[in-house]
């Protein structure tokens, strides 16, 4: 053997001990595999809409009183979550998360010259649902970086006034992240420990709102997780 | 023992008294010192219509409209409240004979009174025992569809005096400007029961606004009303001080739909009710557009110095219950 061909040796079986398993060509399933993460998460600015309080003309017609604009305000909160590798690159997830946004309203051109304000309402937000993450082909940026895209959705639950109050709708999510590998197996008997951080497109369907339409808004999650 | 008690109550200028009740203005009648608010005890309230017609609006008219506003009442799904007709009469309306009676009559000299709506109570239980009203024929009146110009329509004055006839007081849900004459132009309203009538020709008051349907429900409740709306209460204060006969508006976010009350005792209180649950804006205002005494009785200190505000907080109303007190400071203008 001469020192080409042992390096070409060489760099053979180094390349095939850095292979992640999703590349090995064993027709054997996956092992089962759960994850639960949990960190915080935040969510963008929701405009919810203007609306004019109005009186009748006596034609018919309307006559603004004033005018309001209302948004939740962006807020952080705490999101959890529990998953199970389905395939090799797809997880099942289902998750729950809880926010405390701002409800704001802008209220102005008032038709006697009330000076304008902003009337403010905190709402206690919980949501619960599911969705898929797809961790994308050739995921392995390094051994412990791994891309992934994930959708979902699930059910909203608004609560104002310490209950008093509530509004529920649905909720859709679609986005991507990465996770990262801290700790492989063989940690405090897990099969390891990471962080992941995600952004995401969150639409809202119902819940607070005062147009009736879906509200679009970003969100951002970073989270630690432990695989089992 | 009955003794009549009068209350003018029309569609441009009105004497009326306030209830104590913390909820809509509704009519109070003092009765062994107490103020008990003034309502049919026993539904259907039973009615009859004159035999008299005037130029544009046959008797046969007359009853059509007045039948048809009547409907609007009766058709609020949150309230109790039934109305029958019991006939046609020669009788005048104002005539204190326990018959309650809706007809013209000529009263020139009552030259900004459309129509007005009189009652006759027992003055031991309280109990409404008839109510008249009359159309002042002084003015042109109209039937028509689509209304007449320079006419008022009479189904629009009938819905406004019909809910005199059941009980309510006036809503200061609307907007005026003074005139040179005198007298004062509706530019908008969002009540049938603001006491002063659009222009002649309009006929947008033949639809109960929410102002309206909150305060029938208020008066007249239907099993599931106290279930189904909440309230909204408060107090409002100016300079330290409780303010009797604010304006408070509360404006839904959800459904745009205003109603109004007014804080009505000593304490500068008011209570809003038969509002759907949601989140609202309050606003309180002076009396400014109207006459004072269309709302309240002499004997009562308005304050209408102090500028239009608005609560900074959004209000809670709970299905079935009542937003808890919220405090409202307004300023001199």
């Amino acid at each position: 053997m001469n020192r080409l061909t042992t390096a070409a040796f060489l760099l053979a079986g180094a390349a095939m001990l850095q292979a992640p398993p999703v590349f090995a060509q064993s027709p054997d399933p996956p092992r089962p595999r759960f994850e639960a993460g949990i960190g915080s998460l935040w969510i963008g600015q929701q405009p919810l809409g203007t609306r004019a309080a109005s009186e009748t003309t006596g034609a018919g017609g309307s006559t603004p009183l004033f005018s309001t604009s209302s948004d939740l305000a962006s807020a952080a909160g705490i999101d959890g979550r529990i998953g199970v590798r389905v395939t090799r690159s797809l997880v099942a997830e289902a998750d729950a998360s809880y926010l405390k946004p701002q409800l704001r309203v802008a209220i102005g051109g008032d038709l006697e010259g009330a000076v304008a304000v902003t009337a403010t309402e905190t709402v206690h937000q919980f949501t619960i649902g599911g969705g898929v993450l797809w961790y994308l082909p050739n995921r392995a940026w390094t051994r412990r970086f791994a891309p992934f895209a994930m959708a979902g959705g699930g059910y909203l639950r608004q609560l104002h006034d310490q209950g008093t109050l509530v509004d529920t709708g649905r909720y859709y999510q679609v986005g991507g992240g990465v996770t990262y590998l801290l700790a492989s197996r063989g940690h405090f008997h897990t099969k390891g420990i990471g962080a992941r951080a995600d952004v995401r497109a969150l639409i809202r369907s119902k819940g607070v709102a005062f147009d009736g339409g879906g509200h679009t808004s970003p969100a951002f999650g970073v989270s630690a997780f432990v695989r089992f | 023992m009955k003794r009549p008690l009068t209350l003018m109550v029309v569609a441009g200028l009105i004497l009326g008294q306030s209830s104590p009740a913390l909820a809509y203005l509704k009519f109070g009648v003092p009765v062994r010192g107490q103020q008990v608010t003034l309502k049919w005890a026993q539904t259907p309230a039973r009615y009859f219509v004159s035999d008299t017609g005037v130029p544009g609006v046959s008797a046969a008219d007359f009853q059509r409209a007045v039948g048809r506003a009547f409907d609007s009442w009766q058709a609020v799904p949150t309230a109790s409240i039934s109305y029958q007709l019991a006939g046609v009469t020669s009788a005048n309306p104002g005539r204190d004979d326990g018959a309650s009676v809706l007809g013209f009559q000529n009263r020139p000299d009552l030259d900004r009174v459309l129509a007005a709506t009189s009652f006759l109570v027992d003055s031991v239980t309280g109990a409404l025992l008839e109510s008249d009203i009359f159309f002042n024929s002084a003015f042109p009146w109209s039937v028509a569809p689509a209304g007449e110009p320079n006419r008022f329509d009479l189904e629009s004055i009938a819905l406004h005096e019909i809910g005199h006839f059941s009980g309510l007081g006036h809503s200061a849900l609307g907007e005026t400007e003074l005139q040179s004459s005198g007298g004062r132009r509706v530019l908008s309203a969002e009540a049938v029961m603001f006491p002063i009538a659009f222009a002649p020709g309009s006929i947008v008051s033949r639809t109960l606004k929410a102002d309206d349907i909150a305060g029938i429900s208020d008066l007249y409740p239907d099993d599931n009303f106290s279930m189904t709306a909440g309230s909204l209460s408060g107090r409002i204060t100016k300079d330290g001080q409780p303010m009797f006969g604010a304006h408070v508006v509360a404006f839904n976010l959800s459904t745009g739909l205003l109603v109004g009350g007014f804080t009505l005792n000593a304490q500068g209180q008011f209570s809003i009710g038969g509002l759907s649950p949601g989140l609202y804006v309050l606003r309180a205002e002076p009396i400014d557009d109207a006459e004072v005494d269309s709302f309240f009785d002499g004997s009562r200190t308005v304050d209408i110095d102090f500028r239009a505000t608005f609560l900074e907080r959004v209000v809670v109303v709970p299905r079935g219950g009542d937003s808890g007190e919220v405090a409202l400071t307004v300023v001199r203008k």
